[in-house]
């Protein structure tokens, strides 16, 4: 169990993280640029040194500022991998893979690596310098050198920002089975959302330093515990609540949770005019104007929609705001409703 | 130390043919100036005359005392320096600018003033004087001078290139290597010195070669023993300017194999990269 609870000084806020991640656990810390992702994970490594705080690994103490405990990052069995790869230029493959190992000329390590090599699709390159690597190799044989230190926690910084969309997907997986039956905790900084619900098994909302929310990873699209929240996974839209006084109360719109039509069991029906339809993927983004007042909501529908032309969707159990922002606890959504979402 | 090369995959303007003509020549010039001097030397030498002056009875003598206190020097030089220039690249001292400051002052300095100003520091009537005195010791005209005049004056090059060349190793890198178990003295053995090595080699050429050709300071403070190029001087002033090539060639010839050895093994280091 990784239990981490930190308060880093930095230039515009202070960063004040706590959460605990099981033995064989994963976290993903899902959050914009610059909201302090990575200064979470510096101080869990020991790279910076917070100004309150602990972390511990099961009994072990990392960090204690009350009893001025500092472990050196050495001695921390924290294992990093970001998104610059990190590998010695001036070593092969094959030596920066066994750079951590301990002890180097264990047989039985030797077993390790050949293993883990075969399964990361790393052996052609052991004979390489990382210099010569495409960017994905780089970050594999990165993945391996960490997974085969010795490490109670493993930290992954946005590994895989920076390639292209599939390799990234490819790596995700390959990482998460190369995880499975692992017993350290892991924790992934990213602001890829999919990528932060594929890889945890909660995710942690964060905001200039804030840990916002820590929830299942369908719970904080669901239920966004504030409106901040709501905008961070990706609600392209908040209208008046129509239960409410004009005012008095927000709803919001996710791109995804929209469907064509009416279907009042389902949620708040929206009609409006279509202002743009623009391609996504296999569906269409359409920004919908709806009357009266309010401002433009998003959704992605399976077809396309003629600007100018009057819409109706039905918005699908949208999570409910009050006026400061905060989420409004809805009445518990009946059996058949449920299903039908 | 950043290498001239254009990087790979940068798209650089293809001259015409003439245009690529006049820019070698013009190169060939420029080097044909520099090497002039090296090209006179042996123009003016004849084999037999070298060999007659350096079998004269003591001729070899500046040659040990050159290359002795030269090797001591830089001994001092990497052993004291290599330490600070890590501090000074890694910004662990207080006002890093000062200490720049201070380590390149000798470098500002004429030599000459330099060897003057140190008497004022070493001489036998100086508290320092009277100290290496009581340890039968004397940094006035002594080897022991020639050592201290030849760290004043190659010194700060080789402290301040050795800055550059571990400030340019990625800290990151370091981090990497603290993470995966290495505490602070094997990851500068393994992570820190490998890399920077190339430009601390560079470094330590540089300085070797100001090391071994000093003058300015080693005249006043040390005018004996003769190092190589003492020996040039007082032969110049002695007996003229055709028998003093002879050491010349002699002090080139220990002067230059080191740092053109250590400038290509760095540039083979980098280019394997």
């Amino acid at each position: 169990m990784l239990v981490v609870d930190v308060e880093v000084p930095r230039r515009r806020f202070t960063v004040a993280a706590a959460f605990e991640v099981p033995a064989g656990g994963r976290l993903a810390l899902h959050g914009p640029s610059g909201a302090g992702k990575t200064t979470v994970l510096e101080a869990v490594a020991g790279l910076v040194a917070p100004s309150r705080g602990s972390v511990r690994v099961g009994q072990r103490r990392l960090l204690d500022t009350v009893r001025l405990r500092a472990l050196p990052p050495a001695e921390r069995r924290v294992a990093l991998v970001r998104q610059r790869p990190g590998l010695f230029p001036h070593l092969t493959v094959a030596q920066n893979l066994a750079y951590g190992l301990r002890p180097r000329r264990d047989p039985v390590a030797r077993d390790r690596v050949r293993a883990l090599v075969e399964a990361m699709g790393v052996g052609e390159l052991l004979g390489s310098r990382p210099g010569s690597l495409s960017g994905g190799q780089a970050q594999r044989v990165a993945l391996a050198r960490a997974l085969l230190s010795r490490h109670d926690v493993l930290l992954l910084d946005e590994p895989f920002a920076g390639l292209d969309a599939g390799l990234q997907a490819e790596l995700l997986e390959l990482c998460l089975a190369m995880l499975a039956g692992s017993a350290a905790a892991a924790v992934l900084v990213t602001h890829d959302l999919v990528a932060a619900q594929r890889f945890g098994e909660r995710i942690g909302v964060l905001d200039a330093g804030r840990v916002l929310q820590l929830d299942a990873p369908d719970a904080v699209v669901a239920r966004p515990a504030s409106r901040r929240v709501a905008e961070l996974v990706g609600y392209g839209g908040f209208l008046p609540d129509p239960g409410l006084a004009p005012g008095a109360g927000w709803i919001g719109v996710h791109p995804d949770r929209v469907a064509p039509g009416a279907s009042p069991a389902l949620g708040p029906v929206l009609t409006g005019t279509v202002r743009g339809c623009h391609p996504a993927g296999g569906a269409w983004t359409v920004t919908l104007a709806v009357s009266p007042g309010g401002e433009p909501v998003t959704c992605r529908l399976g077809a396309a929609a003629a600007p100018g032309a009057p819409l109706t969707v039905t918005v699908l159990d949208p999570p409910r705001f009050d006026a400061a922002g905060r989420a409004r606890r809805a009445a518990p959504p009946t059996p058949e409703r449920a299903r039908a979402v | 130390m950043t290498s001239l090369a254009p990087s790979p995959g940068r798209a650089v303007p293809r001259p015409t043919a003439a245009a690529a003509a006049v820019g070698v020549a013009g190169a060939l010039v420029v080097v044909l100036v520099l090497l002039a001097p090296l090209l006179a030397l042996l123009a003016h030498l004849s084999p037999g005359g070298v060999r007659a002056a350096l079998r004269q009875p003591g001729a070899l003598d500046p040659l040990a005392v050159s290359l002795g206190a030269s090797a001591l020097a830089m001994l001092l030089i990497a052993g004291a320096g290599t330490p600070v220039a890590w501090l000074l690249a890694r910004r662990r001292l207080p006002a890093p600018a000062l200490w720049e400051t201070a380590i390149l002052l000798p470098l500002l300095m004429p030599p000459l003033v330099v060897g003057l100003l140190l008497v004022f520091v070493l001489g036998p009537a100086t508290p320092i004087g009277v100290a290496l005195a009581h340890l039968r010791l004397s940094a006035t005209n002594t080897f022991l001078a020639v050592v201290v005049a030849e760290v004043y004056e190659s010194a700060p090059y080789y402290v301040l290139q050795a800055a550059a060349a571990f400030a340019a190793v990625d800290p990151d890198l370091e981090d990497a290597a603290a993470l995966l178990g290495d505490r602070a003295a094997r990851r500068f053995r393994r992570v820190t010195l490998p890399l920077a090595a190339p430009g601390l080699a560079t470094a330590f050429a540089v300085s070797w070669a100001r090391a071994i050709g000093a003058f300015g300071a080693v005249l006043i403070i040390a005018y004996h023993p003769y190092g190589l190029p003492l020996q040039i001087w007082t032969t110049l002033q002695e007996t003229g300017l055709a028998s003093s090539l002879p050491f010349a060639l002699l002090l080139l010839a220990v002067a230059l194999p080191p740092p053109l050895a250590a400038l290509w093994w760095s540039a083979r280091a980098r280019r394997r990269r």
